[in-house]
This record gives structure tokens, C-alpha cells and sequence, in this order.
């Protein structure tokens, strides 16, 4: 992932100026920040959902501006927001996507992923009738369906219990073999252990990017604290 | 519990081969129909709505003069049955794509935008349909039993077919640009009747004419030209506009 000068005004106002950073394949980026920092824009405008206004960005070789539709076949997000229908069941769900992304053998590949989230023995049932836990593995399991290369995380340990929180981390652990993710959060303990790279951002700026191994976990909270303190955000 | 971490977790090449347009039209339209037959949410509530409307007409109407013609305002009356019916309709249609964000997911998926423009005003097109399949009836039921219709009654079938098109063409377009708005409700038909005026008024024309047997080549074909054309701009300029709408 390349980008370089990136750019999202809303109006007048940028919700993100002049952002920039080189990722390697197989990375996990935590991007951190108070609220209004441009987090959740940044992972948007990555994502394709939203359009930039300027810079450019290369995302897994392709183009953002350019070849949206090459980076969408190969990226999947997960959200706090579950992004299913909840009158339809699981299977019901996930084969939508399936079909829509033109997933090989749907059924195949649908009952795989719903004995990965552990939820086949539910997968007849509407989604409305899940837990909040249940229906962000689901969620997962979506944003899997077509084996996607880059994974895009807006705070996915949002609304969770303790119980869940472990699901989601052993989950998250069990998929990162040969993906890259980028992940939103504001818990900077979990946004940190779990990274390879941290990104700051307070006011739509870049205040800090770089490796883990260049931080430690009291140095990145002392900056955080005053990113957050100084009025900045 | 301890997630599998299997080969289906695996990330290697993605594992699609992009689907053609109209196999993606297919899915998105056969889960808009899976999903109302399950809830019955936008059939029940316009067939509700579209019954009081007829309630209240029957109100309005039972106070009238004698001799007072109800043929010569049958067709302004359906049209306006079916206004209110499908602005109902309309405003409910992304309901289930707000609740959790689902319009997100599928617009991460390489798809032409326009072909969720186009599953999404077909499942309106079909249940607006359904409903005045239903409600139609009634209202030659309840007002026009007792009178007399010209024999080119059936000719009501092309506006209705033409009108109902357009509408939800049109209006799936401005449903999708007023459903993160503040009082949507309002602002959908703020947008809609004017919008839709020329349509509106070219379907009631075309058919209080089949109604009352009046000049089909002269009055009957043209508004139905005029509603016809309006049809092919209106839906051709929402089809290409989608993308932006439905990015923006």
C-alpha cells in the first residue's frame, strides 16, 4: 500500500490532509487516534467507499482513483456495523455475498467459512435472533467470503463483552496467515499488540507513522497522550 | 471458543471470477424478494395505507352533489392513490440496507452501480404492482360499480403500466439520495412530485381518457407518448447518475 499526499474534504472542511505512508505486504496497521481524527475517513477512502480529493493512493498494485474495482475484488472490511441482512439466516447471508463476488462452488465455500466462525449448527437462523458476537464472527466470516488480501477493521472490538473480544482475537489470529489488515480502533493496547506498524493521526494530520519495533508501548502512549493533551485533536 | 483456523481462512489469490451484470442483478433482486416475503414489510404497509387512502376518498366523495360524475375524477384519483401508496414504498425500500450497513457491503463488491439502481427499482416496480393488483379492483369496487365506464376501459392498463414504471424508476433514484438525510420522509416528496409532475399528469390524462371513451389518437396516444418519453430520459439519466449518487 502506497499512498501519498492523500486528501478528504468534506466542503470546506478536510476530514483528512496530506496523509501518506509505504506499507508491506503482509502488514497489520493500527491507525489510532481521538475522535474526529480522520480514522474512520482514512479507512473509508482505503476501502473505496468514499472518493479522495486528492493524493493518490496504490493499494495491492492497483490504482484507488483509477481501478477501484480491482482493489474492491480483493479487499473485504469489517465493521461495527454488521453489513447483513438480519431477516435472512446466515447461510442466506453469506451465499448473497458469495454470489455477488462470484465465489467459486458458494455452497462449498459458504459452509466452510460458517465451520470456521463456529456457527454452523445456527446457520438456518434469521440473523436477527444472534448475540452481538455471534453476529460480528458472521460479519467476518462476509467480509472473508471471497478470500480477500487486505482486510480493513473499523473498530471491530466495538460493543463486544470480554467473551467475545477473546473470540474475535483468536479469530483474527486464525486469518492472518499471508493477508495485510488495516485497523481503526481506540483501544491502544489491543491496536497495539496486535500491529506491525502504528499510524496517529489528530485532526485529519499524520502525527506518527512507523514500525512497532521502533515504539515501545510506553513511548507510544506517552505520544498519544500528548497528541490528545496538546489541544491538537 | 477456538476458531479453525483452516484452509478457508487462508488468504491466497481471491477467490472469485467476477459474475456477469445480470448475474448480479439476479442476486441482488432475488434477496430484496426473499427478504419481503419473509417480512411482508412493504406489501403489508402500502396495502394498509393504499386501503385508508381509499377509506378517505370514500369520505370525501360520499358528501358529493348528485349528478357529480365520478368518472370524470376516477383517473386523478388513481394516480393519486398511487402517489401516496408508493411514496410509502419508497421511503421503506433501503430500510433493510440502513439498519446494518448492508449498502456498504455491496458496494465493496466490483459491481456496476447502476445495477443496484436497477434490481432496487425493479423489487419497488414489483410491489407497487402487487399492490395496485390488489387495490385497483377495490376501487372499481367501491366507486365505480354503479356507473358506467366507456368500453375502452382496458386501455387504463397502458398508463398504469407506463406511470408505474417511471415512478419507481424515479423514485428508487431519489430514495437512495434522501435516505441518510435528516426528514427524509419529507424531502423524498418534496423531490418526487415535482419531479415527477409531467409523468403524473400525462398518466392521469391517458387515463381518465380510457376511462371516459374520449379521443384515444388525439388525447389517449400522445399522453402516453409524453409519459413514455418521460420514462426513457428520467430512467436513463437516474441510470447513469447512480454511481455518483450512491457513491457521494
Amino acid at each position: 500500500m502506497e499512498i501519498k499526499g492523500l486528501t478528504k474534504a468534506f466542503g470546506v472542511r478536510k476530514a483528512l490532509s496530506d496523509v501518506g505512508f509505504i506499507l508491506p505486504e503482509g502488514a497489520f496497521l493500527s491507525i489510532f487516534g481521538p475522535n474526529g481524527a480522520g480514522k474512520t475517513t482514512l479507512l473509508r477512502v482505503l476501502s473505496t467507499l468514499l472518493r479522495p480529493s486528492a493524493g493518490t493512493a496504490r493499494i495491492l498494485g492497483c490504482d484507488l482513483k483509477t481501478q477501484p474495482d480491482d482493489i474492491r475484488g480483493q479487499i473485504g472490511l469489517i465493521s461495527h456495523r454488521s453489513m447483513l441482512y438480519p431477516d435472512l439466516t446466515a447461510e442466506e447471508n453469506l451465499g448473497f455475498a458469495a454470489r455477488l463476488y462470484g465465489v467459486p462452488q458458494p455452497q462449498e465455500r459458504v459452509a466452510e467459512l460458517l465451520a470456521t466462525v463456529e456457527l454452523t449448527a445456527r446457520r438456518h437462523d434469521p440473523v436477527r435472533t444472534f448475540s452481538r458476537g455471534m453476529t460480528q464472527r458472521l460479519s467476518i466470516a462476509r467480509a472473508l467470503i471471497h478470500n480477500p488480501r487486505l482486510v480493513f477493521l473499523d473498530e471491530p472490538y466495538s460493543g463486544l463483552d470480554p467473551h467475545a473480544v477473546e473470540i474475535l482475537d483468536t479469530l483474527i489470529a486464525s486469518i492472518r496467515d499471508g493477508r495485510s489488515f488495516v485497523m481503526v480502533s481506540h483501544d491502544l493496547q489491543k491496536g497495539f499488540e496486535l500491529s506491525s506498524h502504528i499510524l496517529m493521526l489528530a485532526k485529519g494530520k499524520q502525527v506518527l507513522f512507523d514500525e512497532k519495533t521502533a515504539l515501545d508501548f510506553a513511548d507510544f502512549t506517552t505520544r498519544y497522550r500528548e497528541v490528545v493533551g496538546m489541544g491538537v485533536a | 471458543m477456538a476458531a479453525n483456523p483452516s484452509q478457508a481462512t487462508r488468504a491466497e489469490a481471491p477467490s472469485t471470477g467476477r459474475p456477469s451484470t445480470l448475474a448480479q442483478y439476479r442476486t441482488l433482486l432475488a434477496k430484496d424478494l426473499r427478504q419481503e416475503f419473509r417480512t411482508r414489510e412493504m406489501l403489508t404497509s402500502m396495502g394498509i395505507y393504499a386501503l385508508l387512502v381509499l377509506v378517505v376518498f370514500g369520505a370525501a366523495l360520499a358528501q358529493s352533489a348528485r349528478g357529480f360524475d365520478i368518472l370524470q375524477v376516477s383517473g386523478g384519483l388513481i394516480w393519486a392513490l398511487i402517489v401516496f401508496t408508493s411514496l410509502l414504498g419508497l421511503n421503506r425500500s433501503f430500510s433493510h440496507e440502513k439498519e446494518e450497513g448492508s449498502l456498504e457491503g455491496i458496494l465493496l463488491v466490483p459491481l456496476d452501480r447502476s445495477v443496484i439502481f436497477l434490481s432496487k427499482a425493479t423489487s419497488n416496480l414489483l410491489f407497487l404492482a402487487v399492490v395496485e393488483i390488489i387495490t385497483l379492483p377495490l376501487f372499481y369496487f367501491f366507486f365505480l360499480t354503479g356507473e358506467t365506464p366507456s368500453s375502452t376501459f382496458w386501455m387504463t392498463v397502458g398508463p398504469l403500466a407506463v406511470g408505474t414504471i417511471g415512478i419507481t424508476g424515479i423514485g428508487t433514484l431519489l430514495a437512495t439520495i434522501t435516505m441518510n438525510t435528516r426528514g427524509k420522509d419529507v424531502l423524498l416528496a418534496v423531490l418526487f412530485i415535482p419531479l415527477t409532475y409531467p409523468l403524473l399528469y400525462a398518466c392521469t390524462a391517458a387515463t381518465t381518457v380510457a376511462v371516459l371513451g374520449g379521443d384515444i389518437g388525439g388525447a389517449y396516444v400522445p399522453a402516453l407518448a409524453l409519459a413514455a418519453g418521460y420514462d426513457v430520459v428520467m430512467l436513463l439519466v437516474s441510470w447513469l447518475l447512480y454511481d455518483y449518487v450512491v457513491s457521494a
